[in-house]
């Protein structure tokens, strides 16, 4: 019994690490991503739109700005694309690569 | 019909039954931080989180007939023939699932009254539980897991459960600190419409997973108990219509909305803000998704309610509310326990009627106890019009039952 408890704390410990690190490049990493595109679509604004934080004064409108919110948006479009593809290739019993950049489907080995 | 048929027909409709209050137990879970935040307005989010879980259950064909077996040893997982895959008689087996169900259904529906989000997949263990104690004894339940996996009470219930709030609120949390330092200065106007749109991804994403997740070890049981009667013989399929009608009772118990405990998460718990909704549901989705791929079992009501403390603790001045938290904890810890003393106390009841007859008076009772925890419900009613209001409020409500929530 307690070498059978023993065994669960560890398998579910080793479980949780994968889990816990996979959860903060996703879970965390991806909304401050989009933090980030939010920032810069609003450093793009110009205007009142950013203040303080980054020590300048307001400034006029910068399309630099709006290029990299887009990137950072579509940085995180990907996460999300990719997590819905998860979800539905792991319900049919299929495992998923993400070694090609798009997620490729591939049965559960 | 025969005793034994009118039973599957009893465990079905239960599990059915199960299967709803699952889905109302659950809504809040993905759409409590969006109508918290007014990203949504209420009936669209639980709408949308009704459309997803709908969505989800039909994705999830992944078989889930040993989802019993990870607390009760049920099924042979090695055989290669479902009749020779039971370990116990057939008619056994039906009257440990039907007074099972009910244990969960009756847990689900009490802490539903009190506005406490805990766990359904700990609410029906727990009176598979009971049931297969009342039924088999001690060694009948699946204690923990054999070496290779975590399983059994240990590894798939009682260690996620203790783990999986700790991660999500961990991941919550830095997710919340890491958006406020990346938006310290930014104009409200581009944070608030940014964000709220964000939330309704995230959420909707949560729902997804929840629909897959959850729906699919009410179809798992409703398949075993087709099994054990000796309808359905495949151990690599499961009927259309249980598939069918799983994703349909789910999807409607979400749309029902479980307003009361909605509101404990969205508003109890903490004040939540659309970037701090945001990092909640990104952080359950992340969780879910992870564990599920890792198979690593947890519950969806444990990581949402890690991932809105977690919220609440990442932002600098933001208040949670320990003594909402404290209760939610009581509720968790009782939950396993609780449900497997309705359910082995159902499933005594059976036994002295035998199965037919125990069938039909165990789901009389059921109805009972449904229609008088929903009639005590109605004195207090929680709806779309009122979720949102100011938590201190409704706490001083002389009506409340509990002195707290709803």
């Amino acid at each position: 019994m307690s070498g059978a408890f023993g065994d669960d704390v560890r398998l579910a410990g080793e479980a949780l690490w994968k889990v816990l690190v996979a959860s903060l490049v996703l879970g965390a990493g991806l909304p401050a991503v989009f933090a980030l595109g939010i920032r810069s679509l609003a450093w793009g604004a110009g205007g009142e739109a950013v203040d303080g934080g980054t020590g300048t004064a307001a400034s006029s409108g910068n399309p630099v700005g709006k290029v990299l919110a887009v990137i950072l948006f579509l940085v995180v479009a990907y996460g999300i694309v990719a997590g819905l593809v998860f979800v539905i290739a792991s319900g049919q019993g299929k495992d998923i690569s993400f070694g090609h950049i798009i997620p490729t489907i591939t049965a559960k080995s | 019909m025969s005793a034994e048929t009118l039973t599957l027909v009893l465990v079905v409709v239960t599990a059915l039954g199960f299967d709803f209050t699952n889905g109302f137990h659950d809504t809040g879970n993905a759409m409590a931080t969006s109508i918290a935040t007014g990203a949504l307005k209420p009936r669209v989010a639980v709408a949308i989180s009704a459309v997803m879980n709908l969505v989800g259950a039909f994705l999830s064909v992944s078989v889930a007939l040993t989802v019993t077996n990870a607390v009760v040893k049920t099924f042979d997982s090695s055989a290669t023939s479902a009749t020779d895959a039971l370990t116990v008689p057939g008619d056994v087996l039906l009257a440990i699932v039907l007074a099972g169900l009910i244990g969960g259904i009756v847990w689900n529906m009490l802490t539903w009254l009190l506005g406490l989000p805990s766990s359904s997949s700990h609410a029906l263990f727990g009176g598979l539980i009971g049931a297969t104690i009342a039924s088999l004894g001690w060694n009948g339940v699946n204690w923990v897991g054999d070496g290779t996996q975590p399983d059994g009470v240990v590894g798939k219930i009682l260690l996620p459960a203790v783990a999986s709030p700790l991660v999500a609120g961990l991941v919550a949390g830095t997710g919340t600190w890491l958006i406020y330092r990346i938006i310290v200065g930014v104009a409200a106007r581009f944070t608030e419409s940014g964000f709220r749109w964000g939330q309704v991804g995230t959420a909707s994403l949560v729902s997804l997973a929840h629909g897959t997740n959850d729906a699919q070890k009410t179809m798992g049981v409703i398949t075993l108990a087709l099994i054990a009667t000796g309808r359905w013989t495949s151990l690599t399929s499961i009927p259309f219509w249980v598939k069918l009608s799983c994703a349909v009772a789910i999807a409607a118990g979400t749309y029902i909305g479980g307003w009361r405990i909605i509101r404990t998460l969205g508003k109890g718990l903490v004040e939540i803000e659309s970037p701090q909704g945001v990092a909640a549901e990104s952080a359950s989705a992340a969780v879910i998704l992870a564990s599920s791929h890792l198979g690593f079992a947890l519950s969806t009501t444990h990581v949402a309610t890690g991932s809105i403390l977690g919220t609440g603790l990442g932002k600098p001045g933001a208040e949670v509310r320990w003594g909402v938290a404290g209760r939610m904890g009581v509720g968790w810890l009782l939950t396993l326990p609780a449900a497997a003393i309705v359910g082995a106390a159902m499933w005594g009841l059976g036994n002295l009627f035998g199965l037919a007859v125990g069938s039909i008076v165990e789901f009389a009772v059921l109805a009972v106890v449904a229609g008088y925890l929903f009639t005590r419900s109605r004195r207090t009613p929680v709806g779309a019009h009122n979720v949102n209001d100011e938590w201190e409020s409704t706490t001083a409500s002389p009506n409340t039952p509990t002195g707290a929530a709803v």
